[in-house]
């Protein structure tokens, strides 16, 4: 932490306090002073990590991994992958990438990354055992849920619900959908991408829906609530948040388009710039572990790997039918597909 | 003394404002003024900044008017309950009035149900504007109220004993002789809604209604213009310059204003004769409806299991506020908030200890305009300092660290500090100091022994207001956050945005009620 002597003149009024909290900030250079080994061979260290999960999740996540590795504290810093990759290209402009490990939505997002040499190569233990599909061939992410994007419907409002994408277009639903907004969730950028690249739906069927007049959430977050409360009463959402409020007693329930649905595998990957590489690859290894997959099941996540079983009310992956384009060509298209969509729908 | 309080108030305020008005002057970015959303969000902001304020003022002058000069009963109770808006921050008054008029709140759904349609849904520009006057209007009360108080009742005594109605003697006498306080609240009111960026982000944003505040955050949290830094210094420019208007025409109003002799005689109530019953009733179930409704909206929100459901006694539980109150980031958040507004408390107070004596107590050339530079940051929007230091983080070293929105506190709070040091110093004669370097004491000396332990109950007052408004703001934390220095106020914003609902109304309604408790023991303890 460099300053400058105007911003010291200012500080000095603040005198021994400012001092003393001066050392509250854990800064990563005071724990790599600590020597102090632990049990496991890994020392004391803060990584932080930037991730999209919800923060209620991210703070169970952190929980969990600390009852396995209590030496090492993680930082967890939260947002939609959208305001994630603009801090990541601010801090990387302005001097060096903050964090540690990236966990966030898409691979699209992992793939440029890697490309611009931001990521390091790490394939986590146990890799044998993952969904090879999630599992970057070159190695630099790997995919810690798989996380469908469906059709959410309230169960009081509507009778008969929805069993396409194409139907979501019908007039009958004007005035009753949500959707999250590709420019700050992840998932949202990734399905515009996708749907674009899909030759039963395409442009032609997006501008259908934009006529439909869906309000634009946030995040999925609130497309879920607006759904389970009636406010719009059919929604574009992830899967793992509709069975979330059906089992705390919501009127909502999932419909699986009959065209497929997109998915998104949330990876994790570690910075190039990363000073941390021990306690990060073993926050890596547990995203993955049994353990950490026992969580993520116990969270309504879908697992990356088959031995953890699957969350009550889930459907076996096998059974639905499921859109995967090529990643490159989403890598590619996806940030026009998101101009494309703020141009029609806003 | 004066040499350090000059290069503190130079980092402090100069130089933010300085920032941003070169980043910008480079003129790059000019052409963005002209964009379609741009001039949209500029006169959304205009539009809702200056209704608000009127509706403000109207409501906050007729309020005054009941409780200050007519016979109404209960009076100073309704008083206290009408002025809570003004201790719940806006975006948890935004969050608390979802529940009451969101489009899926209980009246709504039952209207639906009634009549085919929401009864009206809070989401839109009415919502923004109806809410921005609920947050504001206790500053107009309390602006005319001591306006009021000045007013000798003699003058309408006269017009009462020539024949004219208690109504015509308000709109004719007592009215005419506010004005300055009208105005100059209307105003003061206008630019503080200029850039609020709660209540617009959660109420505006569902409908795609955008303001200049949210307009600047999605800049630049989405990256989806080039150069959001220098885009976003234009904005705040622009901002600059209207507040900067503004606050011309307040300091012209004050010029002209007149100094009526404060009256001996007791102040006469206006009789509301046999209005008096029904005006009550109104104003209470006004007063009731504006202030309770809400907080009750988001006790209902925090205690129902999952969205959806009826609010029957079975569908209530307890586990939201337990979940709520342990969540890790909650907590960080709110330690985060209360160590930054008690270094905020304590550096505003020292440095408004230091300039309030100087700029009252010595006539020094030197001293000379550093009483303006330490009052300006309240005209400035908080975005516009926000957005300033964002600029300098990076030349400073401060980028990414909590200390910059401690910079930011620093910047905007320290008026309020002075403003508190400088007032009841100056209607203080300097006999006592005088007394002191008589006695041989040394102009220092007599500064710091006499003058500085004069003014120092009041400049913990202001520093008790800073930490108060500080721990529990929102615009500048939102824009300056890093990873490790969430606020309380940006965690419970997260958490609505992620759409974790009941958790930011356990939160919000934890807020809101520890304001509120807190006011009331100060006002007890003051009676």
């Amino acid at each position: 932490m460099s300053r400058s002597s105007l911003t010291t003149t200012a500080f000095a009024a603040l005198g021994l306090a400012g001092l003393a909290l001066t050392g509250c900030a854990a800064s990563t250079s005071e724990a790599e002073e600590s020597t102090a080994d632990s049990a496991d061979g890994v020392e004391p260290t803060t990584i932080t990590l930037y991730t999209s999960e919800p923060q209620e999740k991210a703070d169970e996540l952190v929980a969990a991994f600390n009852r396995i590795h209590p030496e090492i504290t993680v930082e967890v810093f939260r947002a939609g992958t959208g305001d994630l990759t603009t801090r990541v290209a601010t801090e990387q402009e302005s001097g060096e990438i903050q964090a540690d490990v990236f966990l966030a939505a898409d691979a699209p997002t992992f793939e440029n990354y890697a490309a611009d040499g931001l990521l390091q190569e790490y394939t986590p233990a146990d890799v044998d055992a993952l969904d090879p599909a999630v599992v970057d061939p070159e190695g630099y992410y790997t995919g810690t849920r798989i996380i469908p994007t469906v059709i959410a419907y309230n169960t009081d409002a509507i009778a008969e619900a929805p069993s396409s994408w194409a139907d979501l277009t019908d007039a009958e639903y004007a005035d009753k959908l949500v959707m999250p907004n590709p420019d700050v969730s992840g998932a949202a950028a990734y399905n515009a991408a996708v749907w674009l690249d899909e030759e039963q739906l395409g442009e032609e069927w997006l501008a259908a829906l934009a006529e439909n007049r869906p309000v634009i959430a946030d995040s999925n977050g609130p497309v879920s609530q607006a759904v389970a409360s009636g406010t719009q009463p059919v929604g574009i959402v992830v899967d793992y948040l509709v069975r979330e409020l059906a089992d705390q007693g919501s009127p909502i329930a999932v419909a699986y388009p009959s065209e497929g649905v997109p998915y998104v595998s949330q990876p994790v990957g570690i910075f190039a710039d990363s000073e941390n590489v021990e306690a990060s690859r073993a926050f890596v290894d547990f995203l993955v572990s049994t353990d950490g997959q026992e969580l993520a099941v116990e969270q309504s996540y879908l697992p990356v790997r088959s031995d953890v079983g699957t969350p009550e009310g889930a459907p076996e992956l096998a059974d639905i039918a499921i859109l995967s384009p090529d990643l490159e060509t989403i890598r590619s298209t996806q940030a026009e597909a998101v101009e494309t969509f703020r141009g029609l729908f806003q | 003394m004066t040499v350090v309080l000059w290069v503190v108030c130079g980092a402090m305020v100069i130089a933010p404002i300085a920032a941003i008005i070169i980043l910008s002057a480079g003129g790059s970015q000019l052409g963005v003024l002209l964009q379609g959303d741009v001039v949209e969000a500029a006169v959304n902001s205009l539009v809702s900044a200056t209704t608000s304020a009127l509706a403000a003022v109207v409501l906050g002058a007729g309020f005054a008017v009941l409780f200050e000069r007519t016979d109404l009963r209960h009076r100073r109770t309704l008083r206290l309950v009408a002025l809570t808006p003004l201790l719940m921050p806006p975006f948890v008054g935004a969050i608390a009035w979802l529940g009451v008029a969101g489009p899926s709140s209980p009246l709504n759904v039952w209207w639906r149900q009634m009549f085919g349609a929401p009864l009206w849904s809070i989401y839109g520009a009415d919502g923004v504007i109806m809410l921005l006057t609920v947050h504001s209007y206790p500053l107009a009360m309390l602006v005319v109220s001591a306006a009021l108080r000045r007013i000798p009742s003699d003058l309408e005594q006269a017009a009462r004993i020539s024949g004219a109605a208690p109504a015509r003697t308000v709109f004719s006498v007592t009215v005419p002789l506010l004005r300055p306080a009208l105005l100059s609240s209307f105003l003061l009111i206008a630019v503080g809604n200029l850039a609020d960026f709660g209540i617009p982000s959660i109420i505006g944003l569902p409908e795609r209604y955008v303001t200049l505040a949210t307009l600047v955050y999605r800049y630049l949290q989405s990256g989806i213009v080039e150069e959001p830094l220098a885009v976003v210094a234009t904005i705040g420019v622009v901002i600059l310059i209207l507040a900067a208007v503004a606050l011309l025409l307040i300091s012209l109003i004050g010029r002209r204003g007149w100094e009526l002799d404060a009256s001996s005689s007791p102040v006469q109530l206006l009789p509301l004769g046999r209005a008096r019953t029904p005006v009550g009733a109104a104003i209470w179930a006004l007063v009731l409806g504006i202030t309770l409704l809400p907080l009750l909206a988001l006790l209902s929100q925090t205690l129902l299991k999952a969205p959806g459901l009826a609010l029957t006694i079975e569908n209530l539980t307890l586990d939201n506020f337990g979940a709520a109150l342990t969540s890790a980031t909650a907590l960080a958040g709110a330690a985060n908030s209360v160590m930054l507004a008690g270094l905020a408390a304590l550096a505003c107070g020292v440095l408004g200890l230091g300039i309030g004596v100087l700029t009252t107590r010595t006539s020094a050339r030197a001293v000379r305009g550093m009483n303006s530079v330490a009052m300006l940051p309240q005209a400035v929007p908080g975005i516009v300092i926000a957005v300033a230091w964002l600029i300098l983080a990076p030349r400073i070293g401060l980028f990414n660290t909590p200390w910059l929105i401690l910079a930011a506190y620093i910047t905007s709070f320290t008026a309020l500090v002075v403003q508190s040091v400088t007032a009841p110093l100056a209607s203080t004669p300097r006999s006592a100091e005088e007394a002191a370097r008589v006695s041989g004491a040394g102009r220092l000396r007599a500064l710091i022994d006499i003058s500085t332990r004069m003014a120092l109950p009041a400049a913990i007052s202001g520093a008790v207001v800073v930490a108060a408004t500080a721990v529990r703001e929102l615009t500048l934390s939102v824009l300056l956050l890093s990873p490790g220095s969430q606020t309380l106020g940006v965690a419970i914003f997260n958490f609505q945005q992620a759409g974790a609902f009941h958790t930011a109304a356990a939160w919000s309604l934890i807020v809101a009620v520890f304001g509120i408790a807190l006011i009331g023991v100060a006002t007890r303890r003051s009676t």
